[in-house]
């Protein structure tokens, strides 16, 4: 028994459909316990991959290995999926769709009387038990499929998309069940292009553009091999005298502050130590950069050499 | 071995989840409900009033022109057998009309051609010169009668001939009433089953048996194409809710076709079920005997479920590929034009179930069900080892179909957009 187990592990796996390639010799290990964000621009290929994880769809060549298991049928029911369309029976009830998805997936008749109504009041939509699916506004419609793919309460979460169409309170809501599944230990794939959600949550990036890996890693890492060699800072007195020190490049205004651009190798330490002597520093910040700004450079650059 | 076990006993428990899921889903539509109970309304209520509409309501009166060339049976026809028809059928009068004959014989008849053109009488009847001493002709003129004045112009010919014998035995000194009651001869249908008793059959039981064959055929037909109706818009509705994707993250694209199959072949059930309790209901309450065979009943279920496996796996498969109610009708067509066969040519079946047709149809294996029923309930020895041909040849087809939907169910079902060519679904067949 490995102590370390991936969740899930794709082995150069590719996927056409016709002549356009979706996925190409894609690699990628998920930790167990980890919290996976995916990547990518539209029609990258993020939500194919997680189809063929999920044997949904199958891939061309290459394999695919799901909670330890070649078969992902005997995983299924240890894993929860949601697609990035979103569907379940309009004319059922709440309740009812929540039970009988639950059902589906293996879970007991007894269990689901405990689960069902806890669900609903951990995504906020005990009220609504009763109603008609079809009578659920947008933003309940996508609570609920969360709760759906949950009710099983799997080792794994794969959502595609899942914040698509929330506002902000929503968001924020299924971001913290997200997370309390972090702490029981349970392992989260998620497909966004939308940056700040994944810089948000994410342990792990895969950012893939055009059905290829462009980065694989520790979000901390990514954002140290990119850091931009910037500092901001905010500073009472006369900050003229800034530009001659001999660790910086250059100077911008940036709201009430200054940016500083650092030269290469120049110390964040030794700006710091050079400011404290001479003016009072209120905010002095390591510019990371983000994920925006990764994501732009990387794949604008990428997408520009083809146009 | 253990956890193989389980693994087929969580496998069925899904299946039935779903089959469950889609019986009650569908039990619960309006359009399911009303088929249910509308259609044996409409078909009840359509033989009530045609029934009483023949027997009560008045139709118009035929008018019928005679020329009496002899001079004689007119008056006794009009007095005798047509005065007695009308008392009998005050709601089907028909009404004669002498046309005086002219001095020629030919003017009289051409004369009453044109009135009869100009739509002035229904009919013409010309009674030859010697109709009652010799062997004349009555020649009897119709010009374009609509069908329903048609079927009555029967009874005239009737009564004018009757009214001629009545004429030809009194001049041959025979009393009519000697002539009637020799010609009359009682018959009594008697039809004896395996027990003791022998009930003589009314007409309504001669009726009831003669329609018993198209009944179970309906009812196989119904079973068969009305579930897959209800199997395609399921199949729709999910596709078009996005619900597929959902349900395919927990289940088999097997288990998920499995199960609809189950369920709604407990739907088709369902309608065989009520309707041929109606129907029995409504035979014993107007006091027709009906008596079905155990063997019949069992050769129901084995070609119904057949048959059902047959058609919902052409279903699923027509169902996977479409997105749209309206595109899966360009390929229903071909299947329902294929399964209207037996029921146009139903009575032929009937008439001849040994013949060459109904043996060829038996083994058209879309048609294997419905045929083979006909033929076995209309009374035909059919010899068992037909049987069991057209039993294994409709299985080994079920078997064959099953596997080429799964795939195309495996494919199909999570495409949208264009609906594949047919090229596209014959490699789909070939993929592993």
């Amino acid at each position: 028994m490995l102590l370390i187990m991936d969740a899930v592990f794709v082995n150069r796996v590719n996927k056409s459909f016709g002549a356009v390639r979706a996925v190409g010799d894609l690699s990628v290990r998920v930790p167990a316990g980890s919290i996976y964000g995916f990547l990518g621009p539209n029609g990258a290929g993020k939500t194919t991959t997680l189809r063929m994880i999920m044997d949904i769809i199958r891939p061309d060549s290459g394999d695919i290995e799901l909670l330890g298991q070649r078969s992902i049928g005997r995983a299924k029911s240890r894993v929860g999926y949601m697609p990035e369309e979103r569907g379940l029976y309009r004319k059922m009830t709440v309740a009812k769709v929540l039970a009988y998805f639950g059902a589906i997936k293996g879970v007991s008749n007894a269990e689901l009387a405990e689960r069902v109504p806890r669900w609903l009041s951990r995504v906020k939509l005990a009220e609504t038990a009763g109603k008609k699916v079809e009578e659920l506004s947008r933003g309940m419609h996508q609570k609920l499929q969360f709760a759906v793919t949950a009710i099983n309460e799997p080792e794994l979460m794969i959502l595609d998309e899942p914040f698509s169409g929330l506002d902000p309170l929503n968001t924020d809501l299924l971001k913290g069940v997200i997370l309390e599944m972090r702490e029981e230990g349970k392992t989260v794939i998620f497909s966004t292009h939308v940056m700040h959600e994944a810089e948000k949550l994410c342990d792990y990036i895969l950012l893939i553009n055009k059905g290829q890996a462009i980065l694989d890693d520790r979000l901390a890492a990514i954002q140290a091999r990119y850091k931009s060699g910037a500092v901001c800072i905010e500073a009472e007195g006369d900050t003229g005298f800034i530009q001659r020190l001999p660790m910086v490049a250059s100077v911008k205004a940036e709201g009430k502050g200054l940016e500083i651009g650092l030269t290469d190798g120049g110390d964040p330490q030794e700006l710091l130590k050079a400011l404290v002597n001479r003016v009072r520093v209120n905010r002095f910040e390591v510019k990371v950069p983000s994920l925006h700004e990764i994501f732009v450079k990387l794949i604008g650059s990428a997408n520009a050499e083809d146009s | 071995m253990k956890y193989l076990l389980s693994s087929s006993v969580r496998r069925m428990q899904k299946i039935l989840k779903i089959a469950r899921r889609e019986y009650i889903e569908t039990a619960k539509t309006k359009t399911f409900i009303l088929g249910l109970l509308i259609v044996p309304c409409v078909v009840a209520g359509t033989i009530y009033l045609t029934s009483r509409a023949s027997e009560k309501s008045p139709q118009q009166p035929l008018t019928i022109a005679i020329s009496d060339l002899s001079g004689k049976v007119f008056e006794a026809a009009k007095n005798g057998a047509f005065s007695e028809y009308n008392q009998r059928n005050a709601q089907r009068q028909i009404q004669i009309q002498q046309l005086a004959p002219a001095e020629d014989p030919n003017a009289t008849v051409e004369q009453g051609k044109e009135q009869l053109r100009m739509g002035r009488f229904d009919a013409y009847i010309v009674l030859d010169e010697g109709i009652v001493q010799d062997a004349g002709k009555i020649r009897f003129y119709t010009c374009k009668p609509n069908p329903g004045k048609m079927s009555r112009m029967g009874n005239v010919e009737y009564l004018m001939s009757e009214a001629v014998r009545n004429l030809r035995y009194e001049a041959e000194n025979l009393s009519s009433e000697l002539v009637r009651k020799l010609q009359s001869v009682q018959i009594d249908r008697i039809d004896i089953g395996q027990g003791e008793a022998e009930d003589a059959q009314s007409p309504a039981d001669r009726g009831a048996r003669f329609m018993l064959p198209f009944f179970f055929m309906f009812l196989i037909y119904i079973g068969m194409v009305g579930t897959g109706q209800h199997l395609i818009s399921s199949m729709i509705e999910e596709k078009g809710s996005r619900v597929i994707e959902v349900l395919l993250s927990a289940v088999s694209p097997f288990e998920l076709m499995a199960g609809k199959i189950i369920g709604l072949a407990a739907v088709g059930l369902t309608i065989i079920a009520v309707w041929a309790a109606l129907a029995y209901t409504a035979a014993s309450w107007q006091g027709v005997s009906i008596e079905v065979g155990g063997g019949l009943m069992v050769y129901l279920v084995v070609y119904y479920v057949l048959g059902y496996l047959l058609f919902s796996a052409l279903f699923a498969a027509v169902g996977s590929i479409c997105n749209t109610i309206k595109e899966t009708q360009g390929l229903m067509m071909p299947i329902m034009m294929v399964v209207i066969i037996p029921m146009i040519s139903w009575w032929r079946l009937v008439e001849d179930p040994d013949g060459p047709l109904a043996r060829a149809l038996s083994f058209v294996p879309p048609l294997t069900s419905m045929v083979m029923v006909l033929r076995i309930s209309a009374g035909s020895q059919v010899w068992i080892g037909e049987i069991l041909a057209s039993i294994a040849l409709l299985a080994a087809t079920v078997l064959f179909l099953m596997w080429a939907a799964a795939k195309i169910f495996r494919t199909g079902i999570l495409m949208y957009g264009k609906r594949p060519a047919l090229r596209e679904i014959l490699r789909w067949l070939r993929e592993e």
